[in-house]
């Protein structure tokens, strides 16, 4: 081939030569007027070049990066900048002690309670309640007040028992006057009482927020195997954490009836003064729909009918295709977060009652979906039908049952009793949470940034940067402090502002552009258009430098 | 007289031509406007329809993102009855509009500018057509007929360029630069047209007085003047629609930021359909600082026939403008006839012929295989529109080779008719 093509091309140049060595056919000189047109064309193109093209280029082109505080987020990512800790301020009540007493008894109870305790991020701080002064200042330094325990000598028992109240974070402990230690008992079985009685209460909370600070593998070394699986278990089921959770209440009937439901008022009487306790944690929204004729699926395992019980049963294992999910029309999500669902069932009357086989139950959850309720109402006599329309009264179980699995699903611990310490320990183990999900995130902004120097980095993800920052020192110094809920608060901010600047959609964009891309993108435009002009532009300088010499030689 | 004769038969067959499509083929004009060839986002008459719509209403003629044209022309249209249901008033407005382009078109062919000016006069003088016959083949240009009944917002533009250089070379600097500005504030590329054309106008003036002015101070003077016009469209806009800023981001950031990719005869959609969004900017700059460019170039090089300037701008615009359509091309056709004596010079006309009339016959096909059909995809049309640039370019390479050629010709006499080889 390239044989072929040098024969081919030398007869040609040497006929070229030939041409112009023997015709003499030489083009006549040219002008020096014409000389100077052409500078001046390919200056012209020169200069739209220069003092156009290049600061387009550059501006054009240009990744604009902003700082980033790379050491401060990597450290944040390997918990080198805070070490949260979990400090519970326990109010000691005693109002039958005296002072010199209650003194001592929260000394040595403090002395148990550190003794027993192993894991350090995690402690009991007691005080006395008893200057009611300091608690009408209630200003921001002040810890939160984990929980209360109120002392009460009571005659005619012979050991100490507590109470806790369900409804508020107060224990109640009852102890029989003759056991009140002696200023000079150094262990007394009332203070061991106590501390076992806290130490029990927050073993749950202990052994889950170690488990979220080890990175969900290994927990305290005491927690026990059924413990720590059962706490496994519970994270597994609850749904992620969000900022908003969307909560969908579904009314699904194979027939007509009921199509109509109080579900405004039952959402407003049985559910709003949950959510409201959960204000401090995560937002909701509440939308509603009623299905009529929503059949199962076709490959759904129909209820049986069980002789000895008078009811349709369903096999526990048959749940899973309970929902005929794509049939019914329930919205994996609406908006931004995660999606809730609680389908309240009503059988036909023909299958009433519908129950689960195993366990009687009529509800089952659905882990990081939502629950099922399987209301059987009662048939009206006459025409052995579903009533048409479900009463505030008539939802009640079923909203208890719905109360019970959000809470389940939200990853509320199921000890101790009390809503308010569960919702606290709630709190608490969303802090951590959050606080190791926006430190991780700034981590691999981090590292990503590093990696990748050609993308870039806008100013809002600097600043986003900077608020989650330092809204995780904020959450961390509110832990250090005992101030769980603004702890909270911080920690939702900081990872609202550390997801944002980590999916910022110009910086994405490049990812996946590498530089021998760029290659392909100037090579077209810098040949056909560059090429020309570089010549020109060499071949004019050739020029003047030659006209230079020949002056020079000439003078 | 006799000549006056002939152009009224002309500019009447040209005017019963159309109203006799028109009456023939009711449905010619709205299929004509849907035709992408025709009728593109800045020029398209649906378009200008929509806008006129809202703006009767009340409304910003801009909202709802279809409407990119000049804000006066909507109260101008405001005036005719709809279109919709009276077409004939709108047809005849814009075959008038057609008539006034070649009435210009032959004042510029009659001054004999084209073959004679202060620097230059070319050897073949006698090859040329007259002004009848210039407009004629303006009027009688399919591409120009088709622009017409398509009734696209382009010819307004035209006419702002066309009398820009009448103007200029009856010696009317003034009215000139008020045309460009017209021109230029509805399409915003004939604002290049700016340096060429005050060249011509300082010709002009240059020659009829014994003493040449100043050039810096008629440039500064000239360009007050386009920027006085310019912005004192502006201002009666602003009057209109209220929001400055509003339409001057949907008309010339439309015009400068090529948001809408509809397939045209351009080179730009396919381009920039395929172009990484990083480099988007970029390229843009490229692209229109390529089109730019060409002015300071051909400027200095063909100093000495400033209307031939003009006119390879224009076909320069018509390949390589974002919004390109036929009546772009159908200017510079217009134009391209001045030139009539250096058509012997030509080397390629036949292959340009070929190349314009093979694009334009099987562009409709491709793209009606490719939307309709279904059986092609964006590469047929794609193809036939780098045809269609192709089969342009080469007739401007040639016409400019001509010029160039009939210049070196006339510094060196001996060398007339030799074959020449480029260097």
């Amino acid at each position: 081939m390239t044989d072929k093509h040098g024969d081919q091309a030398s007869p040609q140049t040497l006929a070229t030569h030939a041409d112009t060595s023997n015709v003499k056919k030489v083009p006549p000189p040219e002008t020096p007027e014409a000389i100077q047109t052409r500078f001046r064309v390919i200056a012209a193109f020169w200069a739209v070049i220069i003092f156009l093209g290049f600061p387009i280029w550059w501006k054009t082109t240009s990744i604009y990066r902003a700082h980033l505080p790379i050491q401060e987020m990597v450290d944040w990512a390997d918990s080198k900048a805070c070490r949260p800790v979990f400090p519970l301020e326990i109010h000691l009540a005693t109002p039958g002690l005296q002072s010199t007493e209650a003194q001592h008894l929260l000394r040595t109870t403090q002395h148990t309670l550190d003794d027993l305790n192993e894991f350090a991020a995690h402690h009991l701080r007691l005080k006395l309640a008893d200057d009611h002064t300091g608690e009408e200042d209630v200003t921001e330094d002040k810890a939160d007040t984990a929980l209360t325990v109120r002392l009460l000598p009571q005659e005619d028992i012979a050991v100490p028992r507590s109470e806790i109240h369900t409804d508020t974070a107060q224990l109640d402990v009852f102890y029989p006057p003759s056991q009140v230690p002696a200023p000079s008992s150094s262990n007394p079985p009332l203070s061991a009482f106590i501390a076992e009685e806290l130490q029990r209460l927050y073993s749950e909370e202990k052994a889950t927020i170690a488990h979220i600070l080890s990175g969900n593998t290994a927990g305290l070394d005491s927690t026990s195997p059924q413990v720590a699986e059962s706490i496994s278990r519970r994270l597994r089921r609850s749904m992620k954490y969000a900022e908003t959770y969307h909560l969908s209440f579904s009314l699904f009937t194979p027939g007509a009836e009921p199509s109509s439901w109080d579900i405004e008022a039952a959402v407003h009487e049985y559910l709003s003064p949950l959510l409201e306790a959960f204000a401090p944690i995560s937002n909701f929204t509440v939308d509603t729909q009623v299905q009529l004729y929503a059949t199962f699926s076709p490959t759904a395992p129909l209820p049986e009918y069980d002789e000895t019980e008078a009811a349709w049963n369903l096999k526990k294992e048959d749940l899973s295709a309970f929902i005929n999910a794509a049939e019914w029309p329930l919205n994996p999500s609406i908006g931004n977060g995660p999606t809730i669902n609680f389908i309240l069932y009503v059988p036909s009357p023909s299958q009433s009652p519908l129950i689960v086989k195993e366990n009687r139950a009529s509800s089952w959850i659905i882990p990081q979906w939502g629950g099922v309720f399987l209301l059987n109402p009662d048939l009206s006599p006459k025409s052995k039908s579903n009533p048409a329309h479900l009463s505030q009264e008539s939802l009640r179980p079923a909203f208890m049952t719905f109360s019970h699995q959000l809470l389940t699903l939200l990853g509320t611990p199921s000890t101790p009793a009390s809503l308010p310490l569960r919702l606290h320990t709630l709190i608490r183990m969303r802090a951590a949470a959050l606080l190791l999900s926006a430190s991780s995130t700034m981590g691999s902004l981090a590292r990503l940034t590093e990696s990748l120097p050609s993308i870039p980095i806008p100013a809002t993800v600097a600043a986003s940067v900077s608020t989650t920052l330092s809204h995780l020192a904020a959450t961390c110094s509110n832990l250090r402090d005992g101030r769980f809920s603004a702890a909270l608060a911080s920690a939702r901010i900081a990872e609202a502002e550390a997801e944002r600047s980590f999916f910022e959609k110009s910086m994405v964009g490049q990812v996946y552009f590498p530089d021998e891309h760029k290659v392909a993108v100037y090579l077209p435009l810098l040949g056909p258009i560059g090429v020309p002009l570089v010549v020109g532009l060499v071949k004019e300088l050739k020029r003047i430098v030659a006209s230079r010499k020949a002056r020079r030689q000439a003078a | 007289m006799s000549v006056d004769r002939r152009k009224i038969a002309v500019f009447s067959a040209a005017f019963v031509l159309r109203l006799v499509l028109i009456c023939l083929f009711p449905s010619l004009p709205d299929l004509l406007t849907g035709r992408v060839e025709v009728s593109t986002p800045v020029n398209s008459f649906k378009r200008l329809q929509e806008g006129l719509f809202l703006y009767t209403r009340n409304v910003s003629p801009y909202d709802g993102g279809v409407f990119h044209q000049a804000p006066l022309l909507l109260p101008l249209f405001a005036l005719l009855p709809e279109a919709q249901f009276h077409p004939l008033p709108t047809a005849i407005f814009y075959i008038f509009v057609d008539l006034v382009n070649a009435q210009a078109l032959a004042t510029i062919s009659e001054s004999g500018q084209s073959v004679k000016s202060r620097l230059h006069s070319a050897i073949r003088k006698h090859i040329r057509w007259d002004g009848v016959s210039v407009a004629a083949w303006f009027l009688f240009n399919p591409f120009t007929i088709a622009t017409c009944l398509a009734r696209s917002t382009s010819v307004f533009t035209a006419s702002g360029i066309l009398f820009a250089v009448s103007n200029a070379v009856s010696g009317n600097t003034v009215n000139s630069m008020l045309a460009l500005g017209f021109a230029s504030y509805l399409s915003l590329y004939p604002a290049l047209l700016f340096v060429p054309l005050v060249l011509l106008c300082f010709d002009q003036r240059a020659q009829g007085q014994s003493q040449v002015p100043n050039v810096a101070l008629f440039v500064i003077q000239h360009g007050a003047m386009l920027v006085g016009s310019v912005s004192a469209l502006l201002g009666l806009s602003y009057l209109i629609t209220g929001n400055f800023w509003e339409f001057m981001s949907a008309t010339y950031g439309f015009h400068l930021l090529v948001p809408d990719l509809t397939p045209n005869s351009g080179l730009w959609w396919y381009f920039f359909i395929e172009m990484f969004d990083s480099f988007r900017e970029f390229f843009l700059g490229v692209f229109w600082l390529h089109l730019a460019s060409y002015v300071g170039g051909l400027t200095t090089r063909l100093r000495r026939q400033p209307l031939f300037v003009i006119t390879s701008l224009l076909g320069v615009f018509a390949i390589f403008k974002p919004y390109p359509s036929i009546s772009d091309a159908s200017l510079f056709l217009a134009l391209l006839p001045l030139y009539r004596h250096l058509f012997p010079l030509m080397r390629y006309t036949f292959f340009a012929i070929s190349a314009i009339l093979y694009s334009s016959l099987l562009g409709p096909a491709f793209y009606h295989l490719w939307i309709y059909a279904g059986s092609g995809n964006a590469n047929f049309f794609y193809a036939i529109t780098l045809v269609w640039s192709l089969g342009l370019s080469i007739l401007l390479a040639d016409a400019v080779f001509a010029a160039i050629r009939d210049e070196w010709e006339q510094e060196h006499p001996e060398s007339q008719g030799q074959e020449v080889k480029q260097v």
